[in-house]
């Protein structure tokens, strides 16, 4: 299959189509089959990856408007694959997971549109191509929360969707800007991603360019003090909406540093790592403490999503391998574990329509499924070594070790905080004896909640064991990226920030 | 040789998996005889490459695979059979077989029998991968693995309710659990920077990389690297400040005290200090920092213990003081001797928790030693084992706490440090008096459990003989003083007392003794006849600073709980909601009542609109005027 | 001697009766006066500048705009005339229908 990515794209939005026709009470049946075609495909998509090679592949390239330099052009590298491949996992378990009653058809094909949305994101090398999906992803989530939300849903939904919005039209108009340096210097014009890598841009354009694309990725991660958005979305949304939300919309965020700021803006990116680095230092202690502040589960955890983006994008900044690579790591763990945490206070929630920790205590002793697969993304969720958690976690602080010592170990005290208000969550959640008449008769995991749990757990405990398979190809296309960004680097300051590591400088390649 | 590396290290991970399996179904007697067997033949092994490596003096190396490898980053799975980590894998493996087979018995009536041995086994597997790693960061996996071990058994009994600090100073176990863990991962923080200190002036966390490195690195990089290490091993240790946490730890089941809280989880700090020597030895200033820190804790542990009467938390600060001394010899440069005290103090510290148990199992969880007493005709072996091992603990001769300790204490004299010496003397006869202070409260004296309505009863046969390895090796463990030495010092460095220190070291020996028989002395005057309380010493200030741990508790709830609570509060509702959310509201809002407010200009009139078009027109002259001007 | 400014002078005072029209009246068919005689105003000024510059381009114009007015008033009275038979009234006050 040459084109496999395009199927990857526009596979669920045709059977979102189609899935108008399909019978209301199928409609689920029909959804969970076309979304674990779709992880199939992307896990296809990865053992015909090839793992030597650092930049990107199983390309395809239609002109759409070629006198303004627009085409439709994919592309996938180690950085963006798992991101994908991460996406369709979690669409499908949140699928399974799947708990709403009312109008189901409607969910599956806003899902099946979403899961188009967020592919083609992550693998559109074209910044129309790209800026097209990105905006495209927020009408079904603004949808989602705003048909199936909790009392607040409207506001919600429409803060989500204005706040991004606004921010990625500044991101449009910097976009624009580069297309246009980009024909006055070489006389055509062109939108790929691939094209204005090459281009070097003088200091102060790179720091306008930065500032504008800034904007438009830092609402999106949520950055502080943009963040405010989220606990609103996550609140009210249904639990699948926070699940996609947390695991992947928030990751288009980080990954549009990775992919446009970085290699495009390097001595911008460079000038830069103060500031982002106190942002994202101020986003780990302060939402950790806002999360201990928290009365209900859900906002605890969407509070330690801004917390642990914070993580990510230090990494991002810290500019060499074990940083980047820590981070894309963690955007994948985080991705995970934060959707499983959703739903998981989902399950609590269907049960006792409400998310309040008071409401609760004791849950361990009526529902120790639960508890355990709680507790195990709960570990992952604080960096436990051997989970997920860890490895990302560990290799951005130690990347940026390399940076500042100082604002690592602030940045460090992630661990001290996280631990808190995930631990008084599930000291208030769990443990002590029940107190609530209601509690005593809880149903442990349903068999249909196991499933799609139990798989989260074991990639939980596998790639915190042996995260090689995926660490690899992301080593290599980061480390491509830095040699590349090196050599792009104007600003002697930049050439020294941008630590390309020693493996690279001897089989480093440029694409 | 290698599968026997293999199997010491996952025959415990088998076990604790084959718990897990019936994790939640009832009570199955064969899931606690199969873990025993299996950390049995893990002990087994253990004993095995030990012996291997006492005969040949080789040391195996193993790399399973690789773990992390990023950038220039390569952290493997590899693990070393060496003099050291040899003596741990012994140390651990038995005192965990002990303390399995004890848990037979003394977890018999929990309904969470088969949870509590799949807990105990991974933390024993999360302990072997500690000491046996290779390299920094597999250490890093099993300290942050003993740390979730002992989260998840300190909190065993996570159904009790809170309750005030008054009745009880740890409020519940699953509140001691979340003090354990977030107070480790404080000192955590300290040791991955250690790590990362470490990688960007090396290069990489293998030991003998690192180690052979450090001459090369400069002299304030060695000194970061090795007080950050040393955080760590605070935490881990319960050195002061972070020590709370560990008399909290006794809402653990006693198996669990005896396992982790005494004989290996909380020598693992001083495991790291003996395992980085070479970092710790070219830092003179550190290590005296240490020397100090353990001796004033070896002093200030046993302060306290002096008037607690909790059975389990006298034993505990117990520990932490014995912690103290092992700190007190490794940062003195002493590393065998630290090591020598560490394997001997787990034999006698865990059968004196063990004891503990039984005791606890017969007084039907009473802890209160002012409840007991009397004990020794119902229970004559546990009051044996626990004199045996409160004889060890405080230094009588030929027991095995004399030759280490005295050892420990020697050495301060050794290295000039005086007072050091001086305290850890006074700290020898505090030792002696509160361990008997106990023993005689609990087994001699008036039986005033009986106005609590208690039938005290002796533990079950087969629980008795399981410890009494424990006990003989409490007894003799001292005479392998010399082989021990020999043994271990090919890989740690050699400590030799001067000729001066030599020759008066028998007078050295019989001033500690002095002390150490005084406290006994003491205890027995006071305590053998039974509990007379002293209504004025217990209303004193120096003994309620005592018995409330120097309000060090209190100071931790008062000045970092309780603030940290209301900081996050004022930072959610205050700042996150009032300023920031209110701020992107505001702009919203802004718009939007502008919107609103200009809303009233579209009368429907239009005459009005023409008005408007004609003012529009005008300001757009007087704009192109005015820039004509301007820029013109 | 009548030149240019004088023409122009002529247009101006006219355009200001016309916009005031426009601005004061209430009534439709007097608003209707009122831009025929701003657009006159235009009218007289380009034939003057025409003339002026010897470029006939700006009376061609005028008499284009001339031509529209008058269509543009054949249109418009037709739908004052509809207007009045469905309010009865031609006032402007009367007619504010699309308020926001």
């Amino acid at each position: 299959m040459d084109n496999i990515l395009s199927v990857l794209v526009f596979f669920p939005a045709i059977a979102g189509l189609l899935g108008f026709v399909v019978d209301k009470k199928s409609a689920r049946a029909y959804g969970i089959t076309v979304a674990a075609i779709e992880f199939l495909l992307s896990l296809w998509l990865w053992f015909s990856f090839d793992t030597s090679n650092a930049g990107m592949q199983f390309v395809e390239m239609i002109p759409l408007i070629p006198d303004f330099g627009v085409n439709y052009y994919l592309g996938v590298d180690g950085i963006s694959l798992f991101i994908i491949i991460m996406a369709t996992l979690m669409t499908l378990i949140g699928m399974m997971s799947m708990s709403i009653e009312k109008d189901v058809k409607n969910m599956i094909i806003t899902l099946l549109f979403l899961e188009m949305t967020m592919v083609g994101v992550f693998v559109a090398l074209d910044a129309i191509i790209f800026y097209l999906f990105w905006e495209l992803s927020l009408v079904p989530m603004l949808y989602i929360v705003g048909a199936w939300g909790g009392p607040l849903r409207v506001y919600a939904a429409i803060k989500f969707f204005l706040y991004t919005f606004m921010g990625s039209l500044v991101m449009l108009v910097g976009m624009l800007f580069v297309a246009y340096v980009y024909h006055n210097l070489t006389g055509v014009w062109s939108f790929a991603i691939t094209d204005w890598y090459a281009l070097v841009l003088p200091v102060n354009y790179q720091l306008w360019l930065f500032a504008a694309f800034f904007l438009g990725f830092a609402i999106k991660v949520p950055m502080f003090p943009f963040h405010t958005w989220l606990p609103y979305a996550h609140g009210q949304a249904p639990t699948i909406g926070s699940v996609i939300l947390a695991a992947v919309l928030l990751k288009m965020g980080t990954y549009g540093f990775v992919r446009f700021s970085l290699p495009m803006f390097p001595d911008a990116s460079v000038m830069m790592i103060t500031p982002i680095a106190v942002i994202s230092i101020v986003m780990i202690i302060y939402t950790a403490m806002v999360a201990y502040a928290q009365k209900d589960m859900k906002q605890v955890i969407a509070y330690s999503s801004v917390s642990h983006m914070g993580i990510i994008m230090l990494g991002i900044f810290a500019l060499n391998s074990e940083g980047i690579g820590g981070s894309v790591f963690q955007m994948l763990s985080h991705g995970i574990v934060s959707g499983a945490l959703f739903m998981l206070v989902g399950v609590i929630y269907d049960r006792r329509h409400t998310k309040l920790m008071s409401e609760f205590g004791g849950l361990a002793s009526v529902m120790p499924k639960y508890a355990v697969i709680f507790g195990i993304m709960l570990m992952a969720s604080v960096g436990l070594p051997l989970t997920i958690g860890f490895v990302g976690e560990f290799l951005v602080l130690l990347g940026f070790y390399d940076v500042s010592p100082i604002m690592t170990i602030l940045a460090g005290t992630s661990i001290i905080v996280g631990a808190v208000y995930m631990l008084s969550l599930y000291k208030k959640s769990f443990f002590g004896p029940i107190t609530k008449e209601e509690n005593k008769t809880l149903k442990d995991l349903t068999p249909k909640e196991s499933w799609s749990l139990i798989p989260l757990v074991a990639i939980v405990i596998w790639l915190g064991v042996y995260p090689k398979p995926v660490l690899d190809p992301i080593n290599k296309s980061v480390n491509a990226m830095l040699v590349f960004m090196d050599e792009k680097a104007i600003t002697a300051e930049a050439k020294e920030m941008i630590k390309v590591p020693h493996a690279a400088t001897k089989t480093g390649e440029v694409k | 040789m290698e599968n026997l590396v293999y199997i010491a290290l996952f025959a415990p991970l088998v076990s604790s998996l084959f718990a897990a399996l019936f994790g939640m179904s009832p009570k199955k007697q064969f899931v606690g005889v199969v873990a025993s067997v299996l950390l049995g033949i893990s002990l087994v092994a253990s004993l095995m490459l030990a012996s291997y490596v006492y005969t040949t003096g080789n040391t195996i190396h193993v790399t399973m695979m690789d773990w992390i490898s990023a950038g220039d980053l390569h952290i493997p799975f590899g693990f070393v059979v060496d003099q050291v980590s040899v003596t741990m894998m012994s140390v651990v493996t038995l005192v965990s077989t002990v303390v399995h087979i004890y848990s037979n018995g003394y977890m018999d009536h929990d309904k969470s029998f088969n949870r509590f041995f799949s807990y105990l086994s991974a933390f024993v597997f999360s302990m072997m991968v500690l000491v046996m790693s290779d390299n920094f960061a597999g250490l890093f996996i099993g300290w942050e693995g003993v740390g979730v071990c002992s989260w998840l058994l300190i909190g065993f009994w996570y159904h009790k309710e809170d309750v005030s600090r008054e009745e009880n100073p740890s409020i519940s176990p699953s509140w001691a659990a979340n003090e354990a863990f977030i107070m480790n991962r404080i000192a955590d923080l300290g040791m991955l920077v250690g790590l990362f200190i470490l990688y960007w002036n090396v290069g990489s966390l293998q030991y003998d990389e690192v180690f052979a490195a450090l001459p090369h690195l400069s002299g304030s990089i060695l000194n970061a690297a090795a007080i950050f290490l040393f955080i760590g091993a605070m935490g881990k240790s319960a050195q002061f400040p972070l020590h709370t946490w560990l008399t909290d730890a006794m809402e653990g089941p006693t198996p669990v005290s005896a396992l982790i809280h005494a004989a290996t989880m909380v020598t693992a700090g001083v495991f790291l200090v003996i395992r980085a020597n070479p970092l710790f030895s070219m830092t003179p200033d550190v290590s005296y920092f240490i020397a100090a820190l353990g001796t004033f804790v070896a002093f200030f542990a046993a302060s306290m213990a002096l008037v607690n009467r909790d059975l389990k938390r006298i034993i505990a600060f117990s520990t932490l003081s014995q912690l103290g001394y092992m700190f007190a010899a490794a940062g003195l440069g002493a590393y065998w001797i630290a090591l020598f005290h560490l394997a001997a103090h787990a034999f006698f510290k865990a059968l004196l928790f063990l004891g503990a148990g039984n005791v606890m199992h017969a007084m039907h969880d009473e802890l209160d030693i002012f409840k007991m007493g009397g004990l020794k005709k119902t229970m004559k072996w546990t009051y044996i084992y626990m004199g045996l091992a409160s004889l060890a603990l405080a230094g009588i001769p030929f027991f095995a706490g004399y030759f280490s300790k005295d050892a420990i204490i020697e050495t301060a004299w050794n290295e000039g440090t005086l007072v050091l010496w001086l305290i850890l003397v006074v700290t020898a006869g505090m030792t002696a008096f509160y361990s008997f202070r106990q023993v005689f409260l609990t087994f001699e004296g008036d039986e005033r459990y009986k106005q609590y309505g208690i039938h005290p009863h002796e533990m079950y046969k087969y629980v008795l003989i399981a410890m009494s390895p424990l006990a003989i090796l409490a007894v003799i463990a001292g005479f392998f003083k010399e082989p021990f030495e020999h043994f271990v010092t090919a890989l740690l460095p050699e400590y030799h007392m001067s000729e001066h220190t030599h020759h008066i070291a028998w007078l050295l020996g019989i001033v500690v003794l002095v002390f150490a028989v005084g406290g006994i002395a003491l205890a027995f005057k006071k305590y053998y006849k039974g509990l007379k309380r002293d209504e004025a010493l217990e209303s004193s200030w120096y003994y309620k600073l005592l018995a409330n741990q120097y309000y060090i508790p209190d100071f931790y709830e008062e000045f970092i709980s309780k603030p940290y609570a209301m900081i996050s509060e004022k930072m959610w509702n205050s700042v996150d909601m009032r300023i920031v959310d209110a701020t992107v509201d505001g702009i919203a809002k802004f718009l939007y009542e502008t919107g609103d407010g200009s809303r009233k200009m579209q009368t429907g009139n239009l005459s009005n609109y023409l008005n408007w078009m004609a003012v529009g027109a005008v300001l757009l002259l007087v704009v192109a005027a005015v820039s004509a001007a301007v820029i013109g | 001697m009548i030149g240019l400014s004088h023409y122009l002078i002529v247009s101006a005072i006219l355009f200001s009766i016309g916009l005031m029209g426009v601005l004061r009246r209430r009534n439709l068919l007097m608003l209707f006066f009122a831009t025929e005689v701003m657009l006159n105003a235009v009218n007289i000024a380009f034939a003057a500048i025409s003339h002026f510059y010897h470029d006939l381009t700006g009376q061609m114009f005028a008499f284009f705009i001339i031509a529209i007015a008058a269509s543009e008033v054949a249109v418009g009275l037709g739908i004052l005339i509809v207007l009045f038979k469905k309010h009865g009234s031609l006032d402007l006050d009367d007619l504010a229908s699309m308020r926001g």
